[in-house]
Order: structure tokens, then sequence, then C-alpha cells
């Protein structure tokens, strides 16, 4: 866990640096070819780094509206900018932190204030989840439908800090802590513990519901 | 033989202890990402639109920054609802001056001259407006979602930063 430390930036000197780093090393490169007309290693940022910037914007609890306006305006200010990002090999950081900026100005725009509490969110998986198989599989899938949903009801019942940085690390794939501190204002060295924090507080709540929560 | 097994089997135990609550942490973050990939994933229009994003990384135009946003650097008057929105940018001797309101956009280029401008919504063709003489320009219809104004005058062409109104 506490190997594979990468000695490149400043805060990257992290004892517990993550996957999305190490998949992510390539991202400078890309910027570079995308800067100098190369459309496919574009396509291959936003492959790459989109979901990121979707959860920071899932985050921050806008309005779907609200959040589909983020995320194009973060994407097409990227494309702008290309030539000009100072450190191609962070552009998920960068994009982590303008996707920020742009939620917050969303939460001081009171008029566009609108709380997603989205309870159809939470009734999608029982309506998708009609299998046509067996009724084995049927049962199981049910089981694991309600599962998933019960999961997610209580992360979205989770206090608002630890709601916000959950939906940031669970990007897939997972952002290094160097994007999650970008998208959250948080220091670097408090994510770590703060995550352990914040899973056992989940997992506390899923098993004070009767069953063990057995992962 | 017994004690040195015991400790060890001790030592083994909490290595063991600790080892698992950051496996158990990593498992339930796991299977929190796999429900989010069900239940609130990326959509599919959404990463389309920023691939399409590409044709936006124009390299003949300057990028005018904004330098002033009423929304961060103003302080709201108290009681005054729907105030305008204020921006400026900048790119080098450029200012762009922007109001944008319920009714419309209305702008000014300093220092003042006359240009043809685009209002951007994406990667596509923009609405077209003309800066006066004095360097006015109003639209009558406000941006709607993300957008960016691009100028020209003469051979110079500046795009302000991509913002939401």
């Amino acid at each position: 866990m506490r190997t594979g430390t990468v000695p490149s930036a400043a805060y990257d000197d992290v004892p517990y640096t993550r996957g999305g780093t190490v998949e992510r090393t390539e991202v400078g490169a890309l910027v570079r070819s995308a800067a100098d007309g190369d459309a496919a290693a574009w396509k291959a940022i936003v492959e790459g780094l989109g979901p990121l910037v979707w959860s920071v914007v899932r985050a921050h609890r806008l309005s779907d509206a609200d959040a589909h306006e983020v995320y194009q305006t973060v994407w097409f200010r990227f494309a702008q900018n290309l030539g000009r990002i100072r450190e191609p090999d962070k552009a998920g950081a960068w994009l982590s932190s303008t996707a920020r900026n742009e939620c917050l100005k969303v939460h001081r725009n009171a008029r566009r204030l609108m709380l997603t509490d989205d309870p159809q969110l939470l009734d999608r998986v029982s309506e998708d989840g009609a299998p046509e198989q067996s009724l084995l599989e049927a049962e199981e899938a049910a089981a694991q439908s309600e599962r998933v949903r019960r999961l997610w009801q209580e992360f979205e019942e989770l206090g608002e800090r630890c709601r916000q940085l959950l939906r940031v690390l669970i990007a897939s794939p997972p952002p290094s802590y160097q994007e999650v501190s970008a998208a959250l204002g948080i220091a670097v060295g408090s994510i770590g513990p703060l995550r352990q924090r914040c899973l056992r507080r989940l997992r506390a709540r899923l098993e004070s519901r009767g069953t063990t929560w057995t992962t | 033989m017994d004690d040195v097994n015991g400790t060890d089997d001790l030592d083994g135990t909490d290595g063991e202890a600790v080892f698992d609550g950051d496996v158990e942490a990593g498992l339930l973050e796991e299977e929190l990402r796999q429900a989010a990939a069900v239940l609130d994933p990326l959509p599919p229009g959404l990463l389309q639109i920023a691939v399409d994003a590409y044709a936006l990384h124009d390299l003949d135009a300057r990028v005018a920054e904004l330098t002033f946003d009423s929304l961060v650097d103003a302080i709201p008057v108290r009681g005054a609802t729907d105030t305008p929105r204020m921006l400026t940018f900048s790119a080098g001797e450029v200012t762009v001056d922007v109001e944008v309101t319920a009714q419309g956009l209305m702008g000014q280029l300093l220092p003042p001259r006359p240009a043809s401008i685009e209002v951007l919504g994406g990667p596509q063709a923009g609405a077209p407006l003309t800066a006066d003489d004095m360097g006015r320009f109003t639209a009558d219809t406000p941006p709607s979602g993300p957008f960016a104004l691009r100028l020209r005058t003469g051979r110079d062409v500046v795009v302000t930063e991509w913002l939401r109104a």
C-alpha cells in the first residue's frame, strides 16, 4: 500500500497514491498531442477524464440542467486553453478545479440553486433491473439491485462532506489525490484519513440497518 | 515454540486487522464506484459533446481571460434580485465588458472600435452581432448555458473565456 510513490512534484509526495496517477501518466503527452492537432488524443483525454469531471459536478449537488451546463463549460474552456495549459501532466487537476469553481458559481447564483434529492435516481435500478431470463437469475438480479439501491441510499444520506468526498473518489478510473484535492479544495494529506473515516461511517450505516454488509 | 508461535499469531492477527480494514474500505469504495456507474453515470450525450468540443481549440484566436465576474467579485446588493451579471474579459490591450440580464446582452469593446461578433453556444456557428464604431454591441436574447464571444476586428480575433451566463 505504501510503495510506488512517484516523486515527481512536491505534492505528489504522499505515502498513499492511487491507481489514477498511474493510469494517467500519459495525460501530459496526450494534452501536448491534442494541442498539436491530434483529435484521437483529445478523444482519449475526454474518455479518460470525462467521468472525473462528471463526478466533481455531481459531488456539488446541482440540478441536472446546471450539472450538464457546467460539464460542457469545463470542456469548452479546456479545449480553448489546450495550448496554454501550464502543466499538461496535471490536466485532471485543472479540469477538477475548473469544475469546482463553476459549481461554486452556481451555488452563489442562488436563483439557480435547486437541490437534487432526485428520488427517481433511487428508483432507477428497480425499473431497469427487469430480467427476462430464468427465475433464479431474476431473483439474483433483484437482490443485487436491492443491494445497490440500499448502498446508494445510505451514501446519499451521509453527511455532506463525506458524500462529496466519496462522490469524487468513486469516479472511474479512480482519481489521484491531487485531482481530488483540486476538485474539493481540501489538502492532499487529509484525503486518505477522511476517506477511511467516511467509508467506515458508510459501513456503519449499512450495518445499522440490521444485516451485516459483507464486501 | 508455543510462545513464539503465539507471538507470531498475535502479530499476524494485528497486521491483518489493519490490512483488512484497508481492504474492506477499498472493496466498499469499489462497490460504491460500481453503483455510481449504474445509478449516476456520465450521460453518453455529454461525453460526445466533450469529444466534439475539440473544434473549439482555435489556434488563430487570442483568449480573453475573465478578469471580473460580479458573481464572484461583487458584493450583492441587499434585497436586489435579478441583478445583471457583469463580466470583464481581457486579452492584452483589448478589454470586453459584458452585461447579461434576463432581457439580453450588452457589451463594450475597448479601446472602442467596430467589430463583428459571434455569440457562441458550442462548437457550432454562433449568432452574429456587430459592435458599432464606439465598440458597443447588444443582443436581444441572453445566452443560455455556456457561451463565449468571438470578436473579429481586422485580422485580430479574440475569444472570451467560456463560461455560463
